[in-house]
């Protein structure tokens, strides 16, 4: 170490320094590129769309009916099929409540019993009403609902 | 304060030993050359990095490693840059550790007391290029293919265990899903945990013996 000269950078801390540095930029070339690389796919937004899923005239009055269709779906490299369910809810016959079949607690399927007029979740024993809020068991909040609309007699939902 | 603790934690860890004889040790003065096996490092340490991250995407079966492949190239944020770094710092890190196996060789550095260090050289030599012809097959296209026909086919003409060879390397008679699944784990297993070991022996003798100086024709 060069102390003789008080205040001035000596020959070799000038050299640590510029290792210190070339070491930083290709740390930061690398490493920054792949945290991007890393989180990229987590940042993809799905697209909202409206699924069709079927004749209005099928759904039941006062019961909450299952619709199932099939989407397509890119994930990754991968090309597949989904089967997306909703419960459909209506009062009336003109307005109609689409509700999703997954449990708000940690996102299993619940299932509409009809003789026991509700929604059971078998993960941990969540229970909803027709209209979708809690009855009992662990479920924070009412089943997500989703926005719905009729167009010639045909049921659709935004998926988003 | 964290002085304090620098000395807290060398007190227990004794880094600044190793810090100083990996460091701090003489060296003879020598000249750019000798840099040629901290290139090889430095090259190993990034298909390490960019291999691992090549990881977290690619799969190594036949209907979907090409995919994964391009979805990489195409579709992640920098994914390109990724796989770039990965695909020519193979070619250059072959380049560079025969660059420095040739000047370890024409300088006569193999020479007692270094000999153990020559053959553990040699030895990670074959692995990086065990690291190329597995890596070559793993993009799962044409050329990949092809290639890995050729090269196997290479060593089943070896005499009396040729065939043995062949059949070892694909897994059976021809290429399949099979050898995808092999050259994979042989890539980022097998090889990797191999280099590692023989690096760090490799290392171990450089640092113990210490480098040699550049040859001269005068007595020293």
């Amino acid at each position: 170490m060069d102390k003789s000269q008080e205040g001035k950078m000596g020959r070799r801390d000038f050299m640590k320094a510029v290792i210190a540095a070339i070491s930083g930029v290709i740390g930061a070339a690398i490493g920054l590129p792949a945290i991007a690389y890393v989180v990229g796919p987590a940042l993809q937004k799905e697209t909202d769309e409206w699924i069709r899923l079927g004749s209005v005239s099928k759904v039941e009055m006062n019961i909450p009916t299952l619709f199932k269709t099939v989407i397509e779906k890119q994930t990754g490299w991968i090309n597949a099929e989904e089967e997306f369910s909703v419960y459909v809810l209506t009062t009336n016959s003109r307005d109609f409540v689409a509700m999703s079949n997954i449990c708000t607690h940690l996102g299993c399927k619940v299932r509409w019993i009809p003789d026991q007029d509700g929604f059971f979740c078998p993960c941990h024993n969540g229970v909803f009403a027709k209209d979708g809020s809690v009855v009992s068991g662990p479920p924070p909040r009412p089943l997500d609902r989703f926005e719905s609309k009729v167009e010639d007699g045909i049921l659709f939902v935004k998926r988003g | 304060m964290i002085l304090n603790l620098v000395n807290w934690l060398d007190d227990r860890f004794g880094w600044r030993a190793i810090w100083e004889a990996i460091f701090l040790r003489k060296i003879p003065h020598v000249n750019w050359f000798y840099t040629l096996g901290s290139a090889t490092l430095f090259l190993a340490i990034l298909q390490g990095v960019t291999g691992i991250l090549l990881t977290l995407y690619y799969v190594p079966t036949p209907d979907h490693a090409y995919d994964s492949v391009v979805y990489i190239s195409t579709q992640l944020p920098a994914g390109w840059f990724i796989r770039g770094l990965h695909h020519w710092g193979a070619s250059a890190m072959v380049v560079v550790t025969v660059a420095h196996l040739l000047r370890v060789f024409l300088y006569g550095a193999y020479k007692y007391p270094r000999e153990a260090t020559w053959i553990t050289g040699v030895f990670l030599f074959l692995i990086v290029i065990g690291f190329g012809f597995t890596g070559y097959l793993l993009p799962w296209d044409q050329k990949a293919y092809w290639a890995t026909t050729v090269g196997t086919q290479i060593a089943g003409v070896a005499p009396v265990v040729g065939d043995w060879m062949l059949r070892i390397a694909r897994g059976g008679d021809e290429l399949s899903a099979v050898t995808l699944a092999r050259f994979f784990g042989t890539h980022i297993w097998v090889l990797p945990a191999s280099l590692a070991t023989l690096v760090f022996v490799h290392l171990y003798l450089v640092i113990r013996i210490g480098i040699t100086a550049v040859p001269s024709r005068e007595e020293e």
